[in-house]
């Protein structure tokens, strides 16, 4: 990958300052690697924006450019506003210099998120009994054009298959099964919630520990006093799982499964 | 051998917006505010970090234009080269040392105001009926250098070649300006397009709000 560019593509806020934390942290551990001749980022609603982004790669080392949207699931933004900002004609664009545009899927798309929510729910419950225990995926639900409720019911499906916890559920903060009737969905003594999002923000902090019934929704304190005891459970918050560090990795390997993907295709 | 950040540095001024790099045994970034004031006074961060000095004001509020002109007081980016003191200026500016050296070698395309609401999708189609009298007084509030943005402005309102807002100085225009109105050589923060926040200002706009 020495020749190769990675452009990793995150939504952004104008009211949220955690949104965009993650994805600058993924962008400077991939650096860190040295995987990629250069590592950039790109927001919609932030800056660099995605026209911005249009200007990097230029150094003349770079001959490929692998785009990574580092969102949960494809939707309105990976497949109308990334292609259409940053001028991309389909999975790979050619640029007028040359250089090629390699558009991935989005890292939410990669089969070892699912690991990643495991390690989350043992990370954030350490010791517990999972036989004794329900762990709840929860997601946004009901978003415009958005197949994040999809994916996180894949992955529930996935973790559930192993066999693991009693019980493995989705929630969502809009549209049922609710998040807020978490106590009547589950039965164990025992409930973990990991929000299915990108980055931590206003849902993680405030809108989910309001659904979940926890009194002290303020900031992060809400992730430092686990087991929150509530219904007569414990239960276990866990912060987005964007904000695991490897989701750097994944990011990686959507640019790695791009060129497999393709190879196949190609053979085919 | 000089970085090209050297290079740009040497050119046009050791300022950037707000930034002010000092050139000591290495590099280190502060607020130009801040270049007389003793090490010990201001909060020490390393490059990887700037990215948290650029997200919030002095009174803790959530920048969302990292060019506008509220960049908080009392830090320094203490950096070990000057690859890292350009990584830094990248998160407290983002993009626009891309967008320079593109300006540099005339390879910078700038895309006219109007173009770009009419790409628009979405929530923000809506944003392209605003009215040229409302985009007017809308750019000229929204873009100025005093309390908005301190960004070059170098595209046009539509293909007719008009100013984006007559309420703007022409001084706006300009990259040789210090849009901080210091009158010292800055290097300047260049804005080829309109941004998203401005889009969707066009849009409260459009829609009465
Ligand atoms: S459009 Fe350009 S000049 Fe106006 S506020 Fe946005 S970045 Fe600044």
């Amino acid at each position: 990958m020495e020749n190769a560019g990675l452009l990793i593509v995150g939504h952004g806020s104008t009211v949220n300052a955690d949104s965009s934390a993650p994805t600058w942290a993924h962008m400077r551990q991939i650096r860190r690697s040295g995987a990629f001749a250069e590592v950039q980022c790109a927001f919609w609603k932030e800056e660099p924006s995605l026209r911005d982004a249009l200007l990097f790669f230029r150094g003349g080392t770079v001959r490929d450019v692998y785009v990574v949207p580092n969102f949960i699931s494809e939707g309105y933004f990976t497949q109308t506003v990334i292609p259409r900002e940053i001028e991309l004609t389909g999975a790979v664009t050619e640029r007028p210099g040359g250089q090629i545009w390699k558009y991935c899927e989005p890292v939410g798309s990669n089969e070892r998120v699912t690991d990643l929510l495991l390690k989350r729910a043992r990370e954030v419950a350490p010791g517990i009994n999972p036989a004794e225990t329900t762990l709840v995926i929860v997601a946004h639900g009901t978003e415009l054009n958005d197949n994040s409720a999809v994916a996180a019911k894949r992955e529930v499906q996935k973790i559930r298959e192993r066999g693991l916890f009693a019980a493995v559920l989705n929630a969502y903060m809009e549209e049922p099964p609710l998040i807020a009737d978490w106590a009547q969905l589950t039965s164990t003594p025992h409930v973990v919630v990991v929000p299915f999002f990108i980055s931590d923000g206003l849902h993680s902090y405030e809108d989910i520990p309001v659904l979940l019934g926890m009194s002290q929704h303020v900031a992060d304190g809400v992730f430092r006093q686990n087991p929150h005891q509530l219904h007569g459970r414990s239960l276990y918050y866990a912060r987005a799982i964007g904000t695991e560090p490897e989701f750097a990795n994944l990011i990686v390997e959507q640019a790695l499964a791009f060129d497999a993907a393709h190879k196949l295709q190609s053979v085919a | 051998m000089t970085s090209e950040f050297e290079q740009t540095l040497e050119q046009f001024g050791w300022l950037i917006g707000e930034v002010a790099v000092l050139r000591s045994a290495a590099f280190e970034l502060r607020h130009r505010d801040d270049q007389s004031r003793g090490g010990e006074e201001l909060e020490r961060f390393t490059a990887d970090a700037a990215d948290q000095i650029a997200r919030f004001d002095d009174a803790r509020n959530y920048r969302p234009l990292k060019t506008a002109p509220n960049l908080r007081h009392g830090w320094r980016i203490v950096c070990t080269s000057a690859a890292d003191a350009e990584a830094a200026v990248e998160q407290l500016y983002p993009g626009r040392l891309a967008a320079l050296r593109a300006w540099q070698r005339d390879e910078l395309s700038t895309t006219a105001l109007r173009q770009t609401l009419n790409r628009q999708t979405g929530m923000y189609r809506i944003a392209s009926r605003v009215t040229d009298a409302a985009l007017n007084e809308l750019v000229g509030r929204f873009c100025r250098s005093d309390g908005g943005c301190l960004r070059t402005i170098l595209w046009k309102r539509d293909g007719s070649g008009a100013a984006p807002s007559t309420l703007l100085p022409e001084a706006k225009f300009n990259p040789a300006y210090d849009q901080t109105n210091h009158g010292e050589r800055a290097v300047p923060l260049l804005c080829q397009e309109a941004c998203n926040l401005l889009v969707a200002a066009a849009r409260a706009v459009a829609k009465g709000e």
